[in-house]
């Protein structure tokens, strides 16, 4: 048989290796997206399946007030939680970055985020509840009264969602400001400007991308947050996740839990588009794929990265 | 001498500031360890009041001993945890080999495709997944579980071992097969030794996803296949529990183990590379 | 050791639009110290590649010992290749990395580490043998990657600007080293550079490429004192070019006499070449700036051969054992000159900056490129 060096990249190969994968991907994932696609716009039969005529009743379900009210509260929570993330971690990021200490101060970051969720979760409803630690301590000093919660509102919501998403944007933080060239600063300090100066004109900036990660990353899961609001959150604090939960499991209605399945995924590809669009002309094209490899990393070889550096 | 003097005084400029940015970052800290904390001191704590009124063992105990149900679920955990983790790492080194080095069709589709199990929320993950199995009468159980545990850790693989395969110098390829490697040796003798801590950190991360998954589990979950989440979700739902407790206590080790061990490990690969 | 001289015949490959090699020939000897020299992106690492089985030409042939062997794969190939990039294998220890291609044959372990040994010794790395590539310095992953190729006992060894990752001085030494160890196993070298003073240093041939065509291929001797195209001249080493036209030729000695006006240097000029040539012809007049001669009083020997000029010192640039004047001549254009310093405190009276002095060569040391343009 004739050699030739192209086929070093011949295409068969190519597939034998990565076919699985995308088949696998295509079945389990794309198809039953498409399905949900296709079922928002059926209607439910009685039996708790669907049925044909294609109708856009499923989606002009979704504008009744009491939806109306629950999209616009997961809206703000979203907002709410992912500036709190970000104003904490931004800090918080730099300083680990600063640190000498970075492996130990990643090791401190990475056990609440890999301890699971559900039990963090759990760990806030201990210290939430009427007879939890904080409220006994409040109500110690008659800030609340007796049997009062913590829990079941609102504010509980965003204080344990802030919780649960922090690591997502302190670590792309970190990751970029430890590539940040610090004499820069000094560099701005000597040339005038002060301290605050010149976080804000040359330290962000320089950022952008990890700022974007961050918000992509901390935003998009809070916004389909789905346990948080069910275990602390009280029956004002229904988000979108759990309507669709509710229309699955409990009235059966596929087509209208498509329906929101699909506005939130609209949704959740639009923000990370339009965050990408907003990370800086110059990282417009290296796109989804950069943002995500950053989140994988940061989830676990980071640990390696700082190793490697010590 | 002189050089310990000077690093002495460096030293002493390293030391912390009490800046905003180091305040923050304790308080952080503190935030983030205060509810477990409070978890692993009433693990301790003899009544169910949240007065600390003495110190026992015995939720412990009876997590150990009369705890069936929670441990039918960590045996299935550990199940999913294990295949879903294998197939996935397999399925996605395979893939980013085959894209890193390869033009074929579909080669793009693929990349796009892999990303997106990532970005998008889990509730949406799951509800596809329940509407795609119900449709074709598939019966919800552990077999489901390790199908969509599979899929979302699938992406993560396949970054991570893409990201190690981009410092990769493909002339080392090149230098196999000079050297007399045929493609499937130069594979296995230099491809795959190379990548082994991107494929053992995909493998790891997996192993660790599919032990926290609640969110999709939750939706492709049947009858007698609670995994330890959901297992834990349906304790906790009405209220506090000693013996979740303890439990929580046990998983925070495991966690700060694991987060050690995988530190000593990745630092022995990283050298050998 | 065997070896076999390689010859390449009208080999084209074209990426897209861009033409990296044009049909290009070159023949190399069994057994010499070939290099391809050129500048990035001119197809000399295309040319290496498509030797060593990693590229496949358009058009042309390739033959080993008169056999074609286009058709091989690398691994069948008997050449061997230095990398640029070093490749080393990232988790084997140096000598796993050495031993490869001979695990891969499956030879006795006996016979592997006796080899491994030996060329270890070789490329003195005794003390590093059993670390890992991350641990190496630059120079010292260089000489494993030469020890991992030459345990192969390839025919052929391929270098593909295997320096240009090191510093200056390593540089030098590590060629030296290369050197020799060509002298010691005897197979063909085919060294790919962009740095001129290496492929003259070691050479015993070179092609001199630019834009995927070879432009000369000679000694190093011939390339730098006779170079063929107004590129070769350029590239290699420094000159003084001037645009000219021939206007008559003589017989000189063996050679021609050739009479040429040079309009730079505001009027006609002697210089020496191998070939009549015809009058009118376009072509260009060369001259080494350390063949001209820079002195602050005028020759007295009048002589028709020699070229002598006056201006002022534009630039002295010292150097330490040579200086470099820029002298601006009378009627506007610059000569370069270099100038060694051979004697301390003995080297005729200094030359400084805006001093008038007088430049001179002898026709002989001119020389005429009659391909311009490339």
């Amino acid at each position: 048989m004739k050699w030739r060096p192209s086929e070093l990249r011949v295409r068969k190969l190519g597939m034998i290796y990565s076919y699985p994968m995308g088949v696998w991907l295509l079945v389990f994932f794309v198809i039953p997206l498409a399905i949900i696609f296709l079922y928002s716009f059926l209607t439910r039969d009685i039996y708790g399946t669907v049925k044909y005529p294609f109708t856009l009743s499923a989606y002009q379900a979704m504008f009744s007030k009491s939806y109306g009210v629950v999209l616009f509260r997961t809206i703000w929570i979203t907002v709410l939680s992912t500036v709190l993330c970000l104003l904490l971690s931004l800090p918080a990021g730099y300083a680990m970055a600063r640190s000498k200490n970075q492996t130990f101060l990643l090791f401190l970051v990475m056990v609440p985020f890999w301890t699971n969720s559900i039990i963090r979760i759990f760990a806030w409803i201990t210290l939430l509840s009427s007879e939890g630690i904080l409220s006994h301590m409040l109500q110690g000093l008659g800030l609340l009264d007796q049997g009062m919660d913590l829990m079941y509102n609102n504010g509980a919501v965003v204080l344990v969602l802030v919780y649960m998403y922090i690591p997502y944007s302190i670590l792309p933080l970190f990751t970029t400001i430890d590539k940040f060239d610090f004499s820069l600063l000094d560099a701005a300090r000597d040339l005038g400007a002060t301290k605050f100066q010149a976080i804000v004109k040359v330290l962000l900036p320089n950022i952008k991308s990890g700022i974007s990660t961050a918000l992509i990353f901390t935003a998009i899961p809070i916004f389909g947050a789905y346990t948080v609001p069910q275990l602390v959150g009280g029956k004002e604090s229904t988000m979108l996740g759990n309507i669709i939960v509710e229309q699955v499991q409990k009235a059966r209605n596929l087509p209208l839990a498509s329906a929101f399945s699909v506005v939130l995924c609209l949704a959740s590809t639009f923000g990370v588009l339009w965050m990408l669009k907003d990370a800086g002309s110059s990282k417009t094209k290296s796109s989804l794929s950069q943002q995500a490899k950053v989140e994988a990393n940061v989830k676990l070889s980071h640990q390696g990265d700082s190793n490697e550096r010590a | 001498m002189k050089e310990h003097d000077i690093e002495r005084l460096h030293a002493r400029n390293n030391q912390v500031h009490l800046s905003f940015s180091n305040i923050m970052l304790v308080f952080v800290l503190f935030f983030l360890f205060i509810p477990l904390i409070v978890v692993v001191t009433y693990s301790f704590n003899e009544t169910k009041e949240m007065n600390f009124t003495g110190f026992t063992l015995q939720w412990y105990k009876k997590l150990f001993t009369d705890s069936s149900a929670l441990w039918a679920a960590f045996t299935n955990s550990l199940l999913v945890a294990m295949l879903s983790s294998i197939t996935a790492t397999i399925l996605g080194s395979m893939a980013a080999i085959g894209i890193k080095w390869y033009q074929f069709k579909a080669r793009k589709a693929i990349i796009s495709v892999s990303y997106l199990p990532m970005v998008l929320p889990e509730v949406i993950v799951g509800v596809s997944m329940l509407i795609f199995f119900s449709s074709l009468n598939i019966n919800l159980g552990l077999f489901t579980i390790y199908i969509a545990h599979t899929t979302f850790n699938l992406p993560f693989v396949f970054l991570l071992v893409s990201a190690r395969l981009d410092e990769f110098d493909y002339s080392t390829i090149e230098a196999a097969r000079d050297l007399g490697a045929t493609e499937t040796q130069s594979l296995f003798k230099v491809v795959i030794p190379s990548i082994l801590p991107g494929i053992l950190s995909g493998l790891l991360m997996s192993v660790t996803m599919s032990l926290e998954d609640f969110v999709i589990t939750f939706f492709v979950t049947g009858a007698g296949s609670d995994t330890l989440p959901l297992y834990v979700y349906s304790q906790i739902r009405y209220g506090v529990s000693p013996v979740i407790n303890a439990l929580s206590m046990i998983v925070i080790l495991g966690t700060m183990a694991l987060a050690w061990v995988c530190k000593s490990f990745l630092k022995t690969i990283a050298a050998n590379s | 050791m065997n070896t076999f001289p390689v010859a390449a015949s009208h080999i084209t490959r074209a990426f897209g639009d861009f033409k990296a090699l044009d049909d290009v020939s070159v023949t190399i000897n069994a057994g010499e110290f070939f290099s391809l020299l050129g500048p990035s992106g001119c197809g000399k690492t295309t040319l290496l590649r498509i030797i060593a089985g990693f590229d496949y030409p358009d058009s042309g042939s390739l033959t080993f010992d008169g056999k074609d062997i286009l058709d091989l794969p690398p691994e069948k190939r008997h050449v061997n290749t230095i990398f640029q990039t070093y490749a080393l294998f990232p988790h084997l220890s140096v000598y796993d990395n050495i031993a490869f291609a001979l695990k891969l044959k499956k030879r006795s372990k006996e016979e592997i580490d006796e080899k491994v040994w030996r060329f270890v010794r070789m490329v003195q790395l005794e003390d590093h043998v059993f670390k890992k590539p991350s641990q190496l310095s630059g120079g010292q992953k260089q000489r494993v990657a030469i020890a991992r190729a030459l345990i192969n006992e390839p025919n052929v060894l391929l270098l593909d600007e295997p320096l240009s990752a090191l510093d200056a001085k390593l540089r030098q030494n590590l060629l030296v080293e290369l050197d020799k160890i060509h002298d010691q196993v005897g197979i063909t070298f085919i060294y790919v550079t962009h740095d001129q003073s290496e492929a003259l240093s070691v050479s015993d041939h070179i092609a001199v490429m630019n834009k995927g065509k070879v432009l000369q291929i000679g000694t190093p001797y011939e390339i730098y004192e006779a170079p063929a195209t107004e590129f070769v001249a350029k590239f290699i080493g420094e000159t003084n070019y001037y645009p000219a036209t021939v206007v008559s030729f003589e017989s000189y000695k063996d050679e021609y006499l050739v009479k040429a006006l040079v309009p730079e240097l505001g009027g006609e000029v002697l210089v020496t070449d191998f070939e009549p040539q015809e009058p009118g012809k376009e072509v260009a007049y060369t001259v080494r700036p350390e063949k001209v001669h820079i002195a602050t009083e005028l020759h007295t020997k009048a002589d028709r051969l020699i070229n002598s000029y006056s201006g002022v010192v534009e630039e002295p640039v010292y150097s330490g054992f040579q200086s470099k004047y820029f002298v601006k001549l009378d009627n506007g254009s610059t000569v370069k000159v270099l100038k060694q310093h051979e004697n301390y405190m003995d080297d005729g009276p200094d030359i400084e900056w805006k001093d008038h002095v007088y430049v001179s060569w002898s026709a002989e040391d001119g020389f005429l490129i009659k391909e311009m343009g490339q």
